[in-house]
């Protein structure tokens, strides 16, 4: 009796460090995925429910040609820009590790575009992509190139246009883990091969590259999840054009939800994305927790 | 002076080592230089007459330049509103942020009570669930609250971070245990001994948090972009594409916008490089 009673003393100590982050992490943590799958039952707008639609949305969802090209758009953009990232990252890293008296500005510049809001790396790369007059097309006037590409217009431009603007933005922070990595390989490992005669390329190759495996590893997953979830910056830029063929799942989801008003087919849809993004992040918890043991 | 010796050193053996070290220090260079060429070319545009514009890529650097948006813009709009209400939402979702995890994160770590295991899996499922795939729900749930259109709403959604608790709960974990005891045998409440002890060794990790926090609110867009409908309650990812739209050709404007937008974070990111970049590596590397 006495042993249960100090047992509730000692939950009852611990409860109001735990309440505050319980609360708001069932509000909106939780709470949201159950009440998507409910949503997602209903015919529902942005003012009220209407009816229970059992799995119409789902069925729509399956059928619609709108949902799968976004899909594949999604997919196409983690395609596009994982395998880059991670190699301008890696070449950057390894540019940032020089030890010069530019170590500061090298690093310096390449992680400033990731703290400048995705709105302004937006409309700087519009307006440096402008037909006519932008900077890009000014300068490609300048050194004798006459074309006068349209890039927001032309679909593969469009790409090409989202892929490198988003290497520019993001791909510091990606740098960053590397360098960090990098900095942890032991300086006697370089030391020793040096005594036995390795050239420059086999100390990269038996020495520099396997220590970075595990966080390229981290790097990869972590940008994979991250690109599902692109959004902001192709809406901002292309607007998900031309005619669609840049605009990512989310934006979908956005336009059915929010313009189309069809807050339940939206939340069946935020499913798809869901399910998708938790079997990627099952699997990248997995590899990090392999790594660990 | 050790420190300075010790650079010197492997200085001298990377050149040793290295032939095309001048040509990767070059190339770094040209690299870094297109990185920051947009940046610069904005703070350019920002400073031309209002109206400009030119075909050749050298005019833009060029003189006349003058101040003069930037006071329009400033007295004209309501971009330093929007620069406030960045600046306040990320403020307090940081530090709501640290408050909730690490209090959470200290009783996981230090406190004994029943199904502590259970509690602590049940609020790392979170780290499995993406905020972009419940952004519709969410939107019904702070609907019913009554939070759409406020600061609260943009706020209090964002503070529960499972991964905060994870990086918290594991640098608890290293607190020494004698330090600990001594002071829970000297009548320490579990209140006094987290805010006087264990949370001020831990300001490498809150500091961590802290930047990773800051960074991830101040670029938010999708939620903003739902909840806010009021113009005075925009944060800068809202507010700015007002000034933006596809093909207008008005460039000075814009891209004075942008410039007010940005200029604080750049001179904050010069100040706090070296902060800024360990906290990313120590959260990055444990997320």
């Amino acid at each position: 009796m006495n042993s249960k009673r100090k047992a509730w003393m000692q939950d009852l100590r611990a409860i109001p460090f735990l309440l505050p982050f319980f609360i708001a992490y069932m509000i909106f943590t939780i709470f949201p995925i159950l009440k998507g799958l409910e949503m997602s039952l209903y015919d529902w707008n942005l003012v009220r429910k209407l009816e229970f639609v059992r799995l119409e949305n789902y069925k729509d969802m399956i059928g619609d040609q709108f949902f799968w090209d976004s899909l594949w758009n999604t997919t196409l953009f983690v395609i596009l820009t994982t395998p880059t990232m991670v190699a301008l990252a890696l070449g950057l890293a390894l540019l940032a590790n020089l030890n010069t008296k530019f170590q500061t500005f090298l690093r310096g510049s390449f992680f400033l575009p990731s703290i400048l809001s995705v709105a302004v790396i937006s409309f700087l790369a519009i307006f440096m992509l402008q037909p006519y007059n932008g900077l890009i097309n000014s300068v490609l006037h300048l050194i004798g190139i006459e074309a006068e590409p349209f890039w927001m217009a032309d679909k593969v431009l469009a790409w090409v246009s989202i892929v490198v603007v988003t290497l520019w933005w993001t791909v510091g922070f990606n740098m960053i883990l590397f360098l960090a990595s990098l900095q942890d390989i032991p300086e006697s490992l370089y030391e020793a091969s040096e005594i036995d005669g390795a050239t420059r390329w086999e100390q990269f190759r038996y020495i520099t590259f396997p220590q970075l495996i595990p966080i390229g590893r981290v790097i990869l997953l972590l940008q994979i999840l991250a690109s599902y979830k692109v959004f902001a910056q192709i809406l901002l830029i292309t607007g998900g054009g031309p005619s669609g063929s840049t605009r990512p799942l989310i934006q979908y989801i956005y336009e059915v939800g929010f313009t189309k008003n069809n807050l339940g087919y939206a939340a069946a849809m935020s499913y798809a994305l869901f399910f998708i993004l938790l079997v990627l992040s099952i699997v990248q918890l997995k590899s990090q927790r392999s790594e660990g043991n | 002076m050790a420190e300075n010796s010790r650079k010197k050193r492997a200085k001298i053996l990377e050149k040793k080592r290295d032939p095309f070290r001048s040509l990767k220090i070059a190339i770094g260079l040209g690299v870094a230089v297109i990185f920051i060429f947009p940046i610069i070319w904005m703070l350019f545009v920002s400073i031309k007459p209002d109206g400009f514009t030119t075909t050749n890529p050298f005019e833009w650097f060029a003189p006349p330049y003058t101040f003069s948006n930037y006071i329009d813009l400033i007295m004209n709009s309501l971009i330093l509103k929007w620069l406030w209400n960045s600046l306040f939402v990320a403020t307090i979702t940081t530090i709501l942020t640290l408050f909730i995890t690490a209090l959470a994160a200290f009783a996981i770590s230090q406190m004994k009570f029943r199904f502590k295991n259970t509690i602590y899996i049940f609020f790392l499922l979170g780290l499995m669930i993406p905020g972009e795939a419940t952004i519709i729900p969410l939107y019904e749930i702070v609907k019913n609250l009554n939070m759409i259109d406020s600061y609260a709403g943009l706020i209090l959604p964002m503070i529960a971070s499972p991964l905060g608790v994870i990086i918290l709960k594991s640098f608890f974990d290293g607190v020494p245990q004698e330090i600990i005891e001594s002071a829970t045998i000297d009548g320490c409440s579990y209140f006094k001994l987290f805010y006087k002890i264990v949370l001020p060794l831990a300001k490498p990790a809150m500091a961590a948090i802290g930047i990773f926090t800051f960074i991830g609110s101040w670029n938010n867009f999708l939620w903003p972009y739902l909840s806010i409908l009021s113009e005075t309650l925009y944060t800068l990812p809202v507010g700015l594409p007002v000034f933006n739209s596809n093909y207008s050709q008005a460039y000075v404007e814009p891209m004075t916008a942008n410039a007010i937008a940005s200029i604080p974070v750049i001179v904050a990111f010069l100040i706090f490089e070296k902060q800024i970049v360990k906290g990313i590596s120590f959260t990055g590397i444990k997320g």
